[in-house]
């Protein structure tokens, strides 16, 4: 019980730490700037966790999120109005989200080969669409969906807590949610059940692509400009946020909650890093050491259960 | 005598796999094993071969005794077995698997590769064995990776050689190339062990005979003074314990009906038919066909050819999902493995394959599940805390109740029980049986794999007999266990 608890407590002790040690931290300014910063990653890893409980894994987030904010700018570039241009961002990631899930469960090519082929072939294509080059020719009011503020709340910890809502009542309260567990958990199990496995497999991808499509479009607005090179190295912060908190890349487990506060523990441990002066080189090192401790700390409890 | 087992005992945990076992084979002897499912054939073998320690008795290898704790160490003094599957390096070639962990060495460590190419070469050409040194193992049949197993065994001058039932996945051609081989072996002075399951095969290769039934040794002696009706007698001469009885009800509307089912391999026109109410039993020997007359009905292998009525009304079933539409059910043997997400919990394992009822637009209906679960759980007797565990948690025999409860809360009405009683104690056997029965009783339709003769007698309204992918027969519930062995081992109106 102690170990399911354990990123809790970790979040708490860091931010209590945080608190005492730098007398900045607790201002509305630095809170919601480590909002702004963690919600691109926090969304991202709300689709993350879906397909990881399905016993998937998409590498190809990164740069699912450069193409999808890059189509939506380049259209707001060309005079489309605001709304369209996210909506495009978001139906760009769906697309590679369909078509990561299609090559996993139609082909049944292993998806960490697979997203490994699409993250190098998306960021291929944004690259050639964009010629190499940053849309900048953006509406100002755009920027309103990554820094604007609702109610003295950060805009985007309101599409957050939507997003995290939702993908909560997917995963416990829908027949999605339920396969999607089945499937990660024993996927000839789910066959013999009579689960339709691949089409519920390549749903699963679609609606992560939708997410990281929607946390493209974020990401353009907080920089105002269409990246083709945004996004690189996101996946793997996305993967260790899911894992923080207590996902299992063998499929079968996580929860919304439980990514959250994993992605919160790695945006606190970036803040609280900057904050206190520590070099950033170090903080990648420090990332990377506890995403090892939390899969260990994992294993051990479930060695101990089995 | 090359090796004389006596009094060989192992246990698996509570299962006592083998108490009285004892065999002697001579160098240039072609000794048969034989033995229902079960009766101990392979144990007694591994612990020859040095994959199991015994846990009693002697074993004698020329006149002196030996404790092998590990396969290496019978390899050591000659003794070597060709397995039921393969136990080869698939993608390495033919000559090096012959010359697996005993590679010829040049100094420094490394391979001498041209050698080892240039002695498998000869040894193959020697045998006349349809086979190239630099083949890559996957590549070759069944037959073909026995052979290199007995490639091997010779390279290594082993001078006993164990077939684990060589021929159950060879064609008769290949089979005939085994025997042929076997012969060999024999006038090279070798002493065989040969495991099999098929009886026709018997007079072609034996020198002697030895009968284990549960996990004793029952018979032995030369093989031509015992008959083929004696040899069965023996292998299934056990007492029948009475665990169960069951009061067949009046058979209603036929529920599956399945016309001329061919799938290659192995299955080959298959027609049967089961009513509402009834059990029908499924019986043959490993590899008849039994687990994939089952795997082709649910959708789990497309079928080739063949008519499938569920229900009176045509099934075009080419998925699990089709065959769950349908109203089929199945309950597979290997529960760990297909049949449980062991770690979720209960509830979820029960409506797992009932949410199409259970949800609407998509969103489930969160109450009438919980009672659905709870209903099912005291209904067959789930011991479990509440819903909530985790399947895992449960005992072997609640495991299958789950199993089977999932069925019944999708409102399936053809059962296909494969070896539903594998791996359970006694208790559970019976609960599964009662439940077998309610099953039938509510209006159900059974087929029931099992190769547990005594629990097919005590069960099963009617027998079904597989031999070699097809029906051999059928046979009322009250026969005996002979007539199934002479049906499921013999070819038909020998």
């Amino acid at each position: 019980m102690i170990q399911r608890l354990l990123p809790f407590l970790t979040l708490i002790v860091l931010f209590v730490t945080l608190s005492v040690a730098s007398p900045y931290f607790l201002t509305s300014t630095n809170l919601s700037s480590v909002v702004r910063q963690t919600a691109v990653i926090n969304i991202m890893a709300l689709g993350m966790t879906i397909i990881i409980i399905a016993g998937g894994i998409d590498l190809s987030v990164g740069s699912t999120l450069a193409l999808g904010g890059l189509l939506g700018t380049m259209m707001m570039e060309r005079g489309w109005p605001i709304g369209a241009g996210v909506a495009v961002g978001i139906a760009t990631g769906m697309l590679c989200g369909l078509l990561n899930g299609f090559l996993t469960s139609s082909l049944r090519i292993n998806p960490f080969i697979v997203t490994l082929g699409t993250l190098g072939i998306l960021r291929g294509s944004a690259l050639i669409i964009s010629n190499g080059l940053p849309v900048h020719q953006i509406p100002p009011a755009f920027s309103f969906l990554g820094e604007g503020t609702v109610v003295h709340v950060p805009f985007v910890l309101w599409i957050l807590l939507a997003c995290a809502v939702a993908v909560h009542v997917l995963l416990e309260h829908t027949k999605l949610g339920r396969y999607a567990f089945a499937i990660g958990s024993n996927p000839d199990a789910a066959l013999y059940a009579g689960i339709p496995v691949a089409f519920h497999t390549t749903a699963v991808y679609t609606i992560g692509g939708m997410l990281t499509g929607l946390a493209g479009m974020i990401e353009a607005s907080r920089l105002m400009t269409g990246q083709p090179t945004a996004g690189q190295g996101y996946e793997l912060q996305a993967i260790a946020a899911v894992v923080i908190g207590g996902g299992s890349l063998r499929g079968g487990e996580g929860s919304v909650i439980g990514t959250l506060v994993g992605a919160f523990i790695m945006g606190l441990l970036s803040n609280g890093s900057d904050l206190l002066g520590i070099s950033p080189y170090l903080q990648q090192a420090i990332i990377g050491a506890i995403i090892i401790l939390a899969v260990a700390v994992d294993e051990l409890r479930k060695r101990r259960m089995a | 005598m090359l090796l004389e087992l006596r009094e060989i005992q192992k246990r698996f945990g509570g299962v006592i796999a083998l108490r009285h076992g004892n065999l002697s084979v001579d160098a240039g002897e072609v000794h048969l094993l034989l033995g229902e499912n079960g009766a101990g054939k392979s144990t007694l073998m591994k612990i020859v071969a040095g994959m199991l320690e015994r846990d009693g008795g002697e074993m004698l290898w020329q006149g002196r005794p030996v404790n092998l704790r590990r396969p290496a160490e019978a390899a050591a003094i000659g003794i070597a077995m060709v397995h039921q599957e393969s136990l080869l390096a698939p993608h390495l070639t033919v000559a090096e698997n012959i010359f697996l962990g005993r590679a010829p060495a040049l100094p420094g460590g490394f391979v001498d590769r041209r050698r080892m190419q240039r002695d498998a070469a000869r040894l193959i050409e020697e045998r006349h064995f349809p086979l190239q040194a630099d083949w890559r193992v996957d590549k070759l049949s069944p037959a073909g990776k026995q052979l290199v197993e007995i490639c091997r065994a010779i390279q290594h001058g082993s001078s006993l050689l164990i077939f684990d039932e060589p021929t159950s996945s060879l064609s008769e051609a290949e089979s005939g190339e085994v025997f042929r081989i076997v012969r060999e072996l024999r006038q090279r002075k070798m002493g065989v062990i040969y495991i099999t399951h098929r009886l026709e095969e018997l007079r072609a290769v034996g020198d002697r005979v030895t009968i284990l039934r549960d996990g004793e040794t029952v018979h032995a002696g030369p093989l031509a003074d015992i008959s083929t009706t004696g040899i069965i007698q023996q292998m299934v001469g056990r007492e029948v314990t009475t665990i169960y009885e069951r009061q067949p009800v009046p058979p209603g509307e036929e529920l599956l009906r399945v016309d001329g089912l061919n799938r290659a391999p192995l299955l080959k026109d298959i027609s049967f038919q089961l009513r509402a109410g009834e059990i029908v039993g499924l019986a043959g020997l490993v590899g008849a066909g039994r687990t994939e007359l089952c795997r082709a009905l649910f959708g789990l292998d497309r079928i080739d050819e063949g008519r499938v009525q569920v229900g009176g009304e045509e099934a075009r079933i080419r998925s699990p999902r089709d065959a769950v539409r349908a109203g089929l059910a199945l309950i597979p043997e290997d529960r760990q493995k297909t049949g449980l997400a062991r770690a979720l919990p209960i509830s979820h394992n029960l409506t797992i394959a009932a949410l199409d009822g259970l949800s609407r637009g998509g969103f489930l209906d969160g109450a009438a599940e919980q009672r659905l679960v709870q209903q099912h759980i005291e209904r067959l007797r789930i011991k479990a805390e509440s819903g909530n565990q985790l399947a895992g948690r449960l005992s072997g025999g609640n495991q299958q109740k789950v199993v089977i409860a999932r069925w019944l809360v999708r409102g399936a009405r053809v059962f296909l029980f494969d070896e539903p009683t594998r791996g359970i104690d006694v208790g559970a056997k019976v609960e599964v049986f009662q439940m077998m029965d309610e099953l039938a009783r509510s209006g159900a339709a059974i087929l029931m794999v099992s190769s547990e003769l005594p629990e097919i007698l005590q069960v099963a309204d009617r027998i079904l007999v597989m031999r070699q992918g097809r029906l051999a027969g059928e046979l009322p519930g009250r026969t005996t266990p002979e007539e199934i062995m002479r049906l499921a081992a013999l070819e038909a109106a020998a």
